[in-house]
C-alpha cells in the first residue's frame, strides 16, 4: 500500500496489539525473577517512628524488606524534571523517614511470589507521628504562593476594564484529576555485569537512562530502558517514577532480576496527577463585541515538596485581539504526591474556565458566540506582536459549524427541545496546543531485503508514532508501506525526545525526514556513479516512486538495483535534527536525556494548532442528567501525516473531554488528605454509552515555518475546548452555568 | 491477599459440610468475591466454590412463585422473555447492572451479597466499623455524597448496591437457604439488616447457610413494573438513586403499588409510605411526584447528600409514570 505523507494507512502495531503479540512492560520475563509489592503510607503527614520488619520477613518466600532505613546509601542524587532533571518529584520515598502524603511509598518488599510480597507488605508494621494533613487547595488556611515571574501584561488591563460599558467575571474550578490509564505502571529491572536493563512504559526512554546512570553511578551507556508499547500514558509515565528506582536498587542487592506492577490503587500516588485549579477570568468588551480587557488569574494545586504550575496563561492570552492584558498566577501546596503532565496539562483546565467566560460574555452581549470570537480574531500574537506560524481558527469555526449545523441553534436559554421534553444544548469553544520542538535523532537503513528501517527512542503511546514516522520516511524514498519497518522505544536507539507536549511527529519525523533526505542523496550518488544504473545523468532529474528512481525519460530502477551498486549492498544514513533557532550545544544536551525546547512563541513566530469545538448535549428534564449526544471538532494542525491516527488522536482526546467536564474527579478525603476513589468503579471515564456522535474534521493548512515537515500538534488539542464546549451547551440547554468540573446531576436539580 | 484453601466440593451436600467450618467463605462467580480478598476486606481461611453446581442454576418464572436458582447467572434472567414481559422491572434491574462481562459471570445469589460501595471500606486502610468493627467510620465526616438517607446508625451510613436487591425489595420475595441442618425460608426484608450497631452483620444468615433459590411471589403488578436507575453516567456505574415501581391500575387511577428505592438506605429499602400515597390516586405528573416526596419525607440528608431527596422522589414519579403505561 502506498504509505506516503497523508495516507490514512493503519497502524502498524495494531495486528500485534489486537492479537496479544505485542509485548507490554509487565509482559517481560527473566528466569529467576523476583517479585516486588509497595507498602504505602497511610497517613498523609508526618514520621515514621518505628519500623518492625519482623512479621514480613517471616512470610514463607520474603527475599527482601525495604523501608528507608535500609535505602539512603544506594541512591546518587538525581533532580524533579521542573528544575531540569528527569524526577516526578524531588521526593525519593525512602530516603527519609519523612511523609509527605498518603500513599506514599514506605516500604518494599521482595518475594518469590507476588502473592508472597503482597501479604508481607501488609504485615510490615510501621508506626506514625501523624500530622493533621491537607490534601485540598479548598481547605481552610492553605495560603497561596504567587509565582513571581510568568505574570504577562499588555497595555491597562484594570482602567480598560473599569471603563467597559460589558464586563464579565468570573472563579471556575477543576479537581484533581488521574491519569488512570489501562496499562498499569509497571518495572522489571535486572542487572548483568554491572549492566541495568530496565522495562518499563515510558515516554521518554533517554531521559530514565539518564536519570538511572545518575542514581546508580554508572554510564549512561550500561543502563538500557525498553519501552515498545506502552498502554495509555497521557503524561503519566514521562518521568522517572520513584518505584522504578527502588526495584532497581532492590534487584542489584539481590543480583536477581525483580518485577514490580504497581496495583491501581497505588497508581494514584507513586505518580503524578493533573493538579486542582481555580481560574478567575474577567472579560470587558464594548457593546459591539470589541473585547478591551482580560485579566486571567490562575492558581493552581502544588504538593508540599515541590513547586509545579500548569496556570495556562500563557495560551489564553493569545487567544484574542485584545489591547489590554493582565495575567498571574499562583500555587497553593497541599500534602499530595507532586502532580505532573497530564493530556494538555495547562490547556485543558485553564480552557474550561476561559472559554466557559467567553461564552458568558456572548451571553451578557447577546451575540452569538462564534461570531463574537471571529470578531475578536488576532492579526498577530496579542502578547508579543508576532506573526503566528500559522493560524486557521476561524476556518476551523466556518467548517465546524457547518459540520454541526450550527445554524440550527436558537440562542434561547431551553429554546431547543425534542418531542418528548428533553432538553437539547448547543455549546463551543475554542481549543489550541502550542507546536513546542525538541531535537532529535533517527536513522533510517535501506537492505537488500528491500526493507527501509527507520530507528528513533521516541514512543508509540498508543498515538500511532509507529506508522507516522515510518510514513515519513517511506514518502522521501517512494518506498510502500509494507516494505517500512519502525523500531521505537528503546533506549540503545538514536535519541529521540521525550513523548510529551505533543512533540513526537514534529520532532522525531523531522529528524527521520533528515535522514531520509540523507539516504535519499547517497542513493542517488551511487545510482549517478559510474558504475550506476542511472550513470551520468543530474540526479535533480531523478524521482522516487514506487520502490523505483525514475529518470526524466520513464527509465525506472529498482531501489534493489541501486542498491547493488553499492559497495555493502545496502545503505543507510543518520541525522540529529534540531529546531532552526536552537543553538548546536543545547541540542547535544538534549540527545543525551535533556528536554530541551524551542517554541511555541519563538524569537520569530507563534506556533500553535488550533480548533474550533462543538457539543451537543442532552438534559433530561425531571432527573437531571446530561448525555452528550454530539461532539464535532474541526482542527488545524499544519501538515497531517497520517489523517486516520490524526483523526483518532482528536477523538480520543474529545472523549476525555466529555469525560473532563462531566464524570473525572478525585475526590479528596479532607479529614485524611487523600484521595479517596482510588479504583476505576470509584473514578469514572466515560463509558462507550455516554459517548454519542463524534466527528474529527482536520482542516487544511499549510505551515512552512513549524519544522521540516509542516507538522504541528495533534496529540492534546482534543480534549481542550471539550469542557467549556459542553458546560457552555448544558447552559444553554438549562440557564445553568456551572462553574466547576465535573457538571453533575445536583448541579442541575435546582 | 491472604493465604486460604480453596475447595470444589462435587455436591451440594459436600458444600454444606465445607461451609460449616470456621471462617469458610463461598464464591459463587467470583466477580465481588475475588476483589473483597485482593483487597484484604475480607480474608476467609477457606474458600468453598459453588459456582459449577448446576443444581442451583436453574430458574423458572412461570408459576405462581417465581423460583431463581441461586447460582442463575445474572445476563441469563436479564434475557429471560417471560421476566421481560410479566416484571421488566426485576429483568431491567439486572440489564443495567455492572458490565455484560460480569452478568456472564456473576449469579443473582452472589448479587445479593455485594457488599457495600462505600469508599472507606474499599480502600483497606480508612477507619470502618464494617471492616475494622469497632475501629470508627470515616465517613461520618468524609464524602457522604453516596451514603444513605435511610437506616443509618452512628456506626455505618454506606448503602446497600445491589441492583437486583432492590428491585427485589418491592415484590413479595423471599429466599430460600439450606445448610447441613436443614432449609428455611426468609422473607427478603430480613435477609439484610440495616447497618446498626455492628455493621460488620449485614445479613440474618447463618454459619455455614447457602442460598439455594430466590422466590417471588407472582403478581399482576409485575408486568406493570419498572426499574429506573439514575447514574452518573451512563453505564457500568452504580445507582446515586433507584426506584422501582409496579403497579396495578384501573384506568388512570392506582389501585395498588409497590414501590422500593436503591442508592439511599443501608439495606435494600421498600417505601411503604410511597405505596401508600400512590396507592387510590388518579397518577399524573403531580401524584406522582408527590409520592415520591412521600417516600423521602423520613430521609435524615447527610452534608452532601442532600439532593437525593428531590431526585429520588424524581425518580419514583418518573418510575410510576413509565410503569403505568406498561399495561
Ligand atoms: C466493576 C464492577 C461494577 C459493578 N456494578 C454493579 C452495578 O452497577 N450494580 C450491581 O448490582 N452490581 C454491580 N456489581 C456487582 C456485581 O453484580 C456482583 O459482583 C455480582 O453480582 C456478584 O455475584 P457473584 O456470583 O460473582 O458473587 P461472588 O463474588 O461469588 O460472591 C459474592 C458474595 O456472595 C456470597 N455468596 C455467593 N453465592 C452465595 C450463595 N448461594 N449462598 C450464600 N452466599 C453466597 C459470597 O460468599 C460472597 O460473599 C459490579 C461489580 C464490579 C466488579
Ligand atoms: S459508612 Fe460504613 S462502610 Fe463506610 S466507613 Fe463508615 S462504617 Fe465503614
Amino acid at each position: 500500500m502506498d504509505g506516503s505523507i497523508g495516507t490514512p494507512i493503519p497502524r502498524r502495531d495494531a495486528m500485534a496489539k489486537a492479537t496479544g503479540a505485542a509485548q507490554y512492560a509487565a509482559d517481560f520475563g527473566h528466569t529467576g525473577t523476583a517479585y516486588a509489592a509497595l507498602k504505602l503510607s497511610s497517613v498523609a503527614r508526618g514520621r515514621i517512628t518505628r519500623v518492625d520488619t519482623a512479621a514480613a520477613e517471616a512470610v514463607p518466600g520474603v527475599q527482601l524488606v525495604l523501608t528507608h532505613r535500609d535505602m539512603n546509601q544506594d541512591l546518587g542524587a538525581e533532580t524533579f524534571i521542573m528544575k531540569g532533571g528527569h524526577m516526578q518529584s524531588s521526593f525519593m520515598p525512602l530516603t527519609s523517614d519523612e511523609v509527605h502524603y498518603s500513599g506514599q511509598i514506605v516500604g518494599l518488599v521482595v518475594a518469590d511470589t507476588t502473592e508472597a510480597a503482597e501479604q508481607a507488605a501488609r504485615v510490615l508494621n510501621l508506626e506514625y507521628a501523624a500530622q493533621h494533613g491537607f490534601a485540598s487547595i479548598d481547605d481552610p488556611g492553605r495560603t497561596k504562593n504567587t509565582v513571581e515571574k510568568p505574570e504577562i501584561t499588555v497595555g491597562d488591563a484594570d482602567a480598560a476594564m473599569a471603563k467597559a460599558p460589558v464586563r464579565v467575571d468570573q472563579e471556575y474550578s477543576t479537581p484533581a484529576q488521574h491519569h488512570n490509564p489501562m496499562e498499569l505502571y509497571a518495572t522489571t529491572a535486572s542487572w548483568n555485569d554491572g549492566k541495568l536493563t530496565v522495562h518499563s512504559p515510558s515516554q521518554w526512554v533517554m531521559g530514565q537512562r539518564a536519570a538511572l546512570a545518575t542514581i546508580f553511578g554508572i554510564a549512561a551507556e550500561e543502563v538500557h530502558v525498553v519501552s515498545p508499547y506502552i498502554g495509555g500514558a497521557f503524561g503519566c509515565k514521562a518521568t522517572l517514577l520513584p518505584h522504578t528506582v527502588l526495584v532497581a536498587a532492590a534487584a542489584r542487592r539481590l543480583g536477581r532480576p525483580v518485577k514490580l506492577v504497581v496495583p491501581r490503587d497505588a497508581m494514584f500516588t507513586v505518580g503524578s496527577f493533573r493538579p486542582a485549579t481555580r481560574n478567575r477570568i474577567a472579560f470587558g468588551a464594548e457593546r459591539d463585541g470589541t473585547m478591551v480587557a482580560m485579566v486571567h488569574e490562575a492558581v493552581g494545586q502544588t504538593a508540599e515538596v515541590d513547586h509545579i504550575a500548569f496556570p495556562g496563561t500563557n495560551v489564553t492570552s493569545r487567544m484574542y485581539d485584545i489591547a489590554n492584558i493582565k495575567t498571574s498566577e499562583s500555587t497553593i501546596a497541599t500534602d499530595v504526591n507532586t502532580p505532573g503532565f497530564q493530556r494538555a496539562p495547562a490547556e485543558a483546565s485553564s480552557f474550561f474556565a476561559f472559554e466557559s467566560a467567553v461564552d458568558e460574555l456572548a451571553v451578557a452581549l447577546g451575540m452569538d458566540p462564534i461570531e463574537l470570537r471571529i470578531k475578536n480574531e488576532p492579526k498577530v500574537d496579542p502578547v508579543k506582536g508576532l506573526p503566528w506560524s500559522s493560524r486557521s481558527l476561524v476556518q476551523c469555526y466556518r467548517r465546524g459549524a457547518e459540520l454541526f449545523g450550527w445554524d440550527k441553534r436558537t440562542p434561547g436559554v431551553g429554546s431547543m427541545q425534542t418531542d418528548d421534553g428533553v432538553l437539547i444544548g448547543y455549546g463551543c469553544a475554542t481549543a489550541t496546543y502550542p507546536s513546542a520542538m525538541v531535537p532529535a535523532a533517527a536513522h533510517v537503513a535501506l537492505s537488500a531485503d528491500g526493507l527501509l528501517r527507520v530507528r528513533t527512542s521516541a514512543h508509540d503511546v498508543g498515538t500511532g508514532a509507529y506508522t507516522v514516522l515510518g510514513q515519513v520516511a517511506a514518502d522521501v524514498l517512494g518506498i510502500a508501506d509494507e516494505h517500512v519497518r519502525v523500531e521505537l522505544g528503546d533506549s540503545d536507539l538514536p535519541s529521540g525526545p521525550m513523548s510529551g507536549g505533543s512533540v513526537t511527529t514534529g520532532s522525531a519525523g523531522s529528524a527521520v525526514h533528515m535522514a531520509a533526505m540523507a539516504l535519499r542523496e547517497k542513493l542517488l550518488l551511487v545510482a549517478t556513479a559510474a558504475k550506476g544504473p542511472f550513470a551520468g545523468r543530474d540526479p535533480a532529474t531523478l524521482q522516487f516512486a514506487s520502490g523505483h528512481v525514475v529518470g526524466a525519460d520513464g527509465t525506472a530502477h529498482s531501489l534493489a538495483d541501486i542498491l547493488k551498486a553499492s559497495p555493502a549492498g545496502s545503505l543507510d544514513a543518520s541525522a540529529e535534527w534540531k529546531p532552526d533557532l536552537m543553538d548546536a550545544e543545547k541540542m547535544q544536551a538534549s540527545l543525551l536525556g535533556g528536554f530541551a525546547l524551542e517554541g511555541p512563541v519563538t524569537k520569530t513566530h507563534a506556533i500553535y494548532s488550533f480548533g474550533a469545538q462543538f457539543a451537543e448535549v442532552r438534559v433530561d428534564p425531571l432527573l437531571r442528567t446530561i448525555r452528550v449526544s454530539r461532539m464535532v471538532g474541526a482542527f488545524a494542525c499544519g501538515r497531517i501525516i497520517n489523517p486516520r491516527t490524526a483523526r483518532s488522536n482528536l477523538a480520543g482526546g474529545m472523549v476525555w473531554g466529555a469525560s473532563f467536564a462531566l464524570l473525572e474527579q478525585s475526590q479528596v478525603d479532607h479529614p485524611r488528605a487523600r484521595f479517596a476513589n482510588q479504583d476505576l468503579a470509584g473514578y469514572h471515564i466515560s463509558s462507550c454509552a455516554d459517548i454519542g456522535e463524534v466527528t474529527a474534521e482536520i482542516v487544511d493548512e499549510t505551515d512552512t515555518v513549524v519544522n521540516a515537515i509542516g507538522a504541528k500538534a495533534v496529540g492534546e488539542i482534543g480534549i481542550v475546548g471539550m469542557p467549556a464546549a459542553i458546560a457552555n451547551a448544558v447552559y444553554h440547554a438549562t440557564g445553568i452555568r456551572v462553574r466547576k468540573t465535573p457538571i453533575l446531576i445536583e448541579d442541575l436539580l435546582g | 491477599m491472604q493465604p486460604f484453601t480453596y475447595a470444589r466440593p462435587a455436591s451440594l451436600t459436600e458444600a454444606f459440610t465445607l461451609a460449616q467450618q470456621p471462617g469458610a467463605a463461598l464464591l459463587a462467580g467470583g466477580t465481588t468475591m475475588v476483589d473483597l480478598m485482593r483487597g484484604d476486606l475480607t480474608a476467609p481461611s477457606s474458600i468453598v466454590d459453588i459456582g459449577h453446581l448446576n443444581e442451583l442454576a436453574a430458574f423458572d418464572t412461570s408459576g405462581p412463585v417465581l423460583r431463581f436458582g441461586a447460582l442463575a447467572r445474572m445476563a441469563d434472567v436479564a434475557e429471560d422473555a417471560t421476566l421481560l414481559s410479566a416484571y421488566p422491572a426485576l429483568a431491567e434491574s439486572l440489564q443495567l447492572a455492572a458490565s455484560q462481562q460480569l452478568r456472564n459471570a456473576a449469579t443473582v445469589g452472589g448479587n445479593m451479597l455485594q457488599r457495600t460501595r462505600c469508599v472507606y471500606f474499599r480502600d483497606g486502610v480508612s477507619a470502618c466499623n464494617k471492616r475494622v468493627p469497632g475501629s470508627g467510620c470515616s465517613a461520618l465526616d468524609g464524602i457522604t455524597r453516596d451514603m444513605a438517607l435511610f437506616a443509618t446508625s452512628e456506626k455505618c451510613i454506606a448503602t446497600y448496591p445491589g441492583d437486583w436487591g432492590n428491585a427485589l425489595a418491592a415484590f413479595d420475595t423471599s429466599v430460600e437457604v439450606s445448610s447441613a441442618s436443614g432449609t428455611r425460608t426468609i422473607p427478603f426484608a430480613e435477609l439484610h439488616v440495616a447497618y446498626g450497631d455492628d455493621p460488620a452483620v449485614e445479613t440474618t444468615l447463618r454459619r455455614g447457610e447457602i442460598i439455594t433459590a430466590i422466590l417471588v411471589q407472582a403478581t399482576p403488578a409485575g408486568r406493570c413494573s419498572t426499574y429506573l436507575k439514575v447514574r452518573d453516567r451512563q453505564s457500568y456505574a452504580y445507582a446515586v438513586v433507584s426506584a422501582t415501581v409496579a403497579l396495578e391500575m384501573q384506568g388512570d387511577v392506582v389501585q395498588s403499588a409497590r414501590v422500593s428505592l436503591g442508592g439511599v438506605a443501608t439495606k435494600p429499602w421498600r417505601s411503604h409510605a410511597a405505596e401508600a400515597a400512590l396507592t387510590g390516586v388518579t397518577l399524573n405528573e403531580q401524584t406522582a411526584l408527590a409520592a415520591g416526596h412521600a417516600g423521602f419525607a423520613d430521609a435524615r440528608p447527610l452534608a452532601e447528600n442532600g439532593f437525593k431527596i428531590e431526585l429520588g422522589a424524581r425518580a419514583v414519579a418518573r418510575a410510576a409514570l413509565v410503569a403505568s403505561k406498561r399495561i
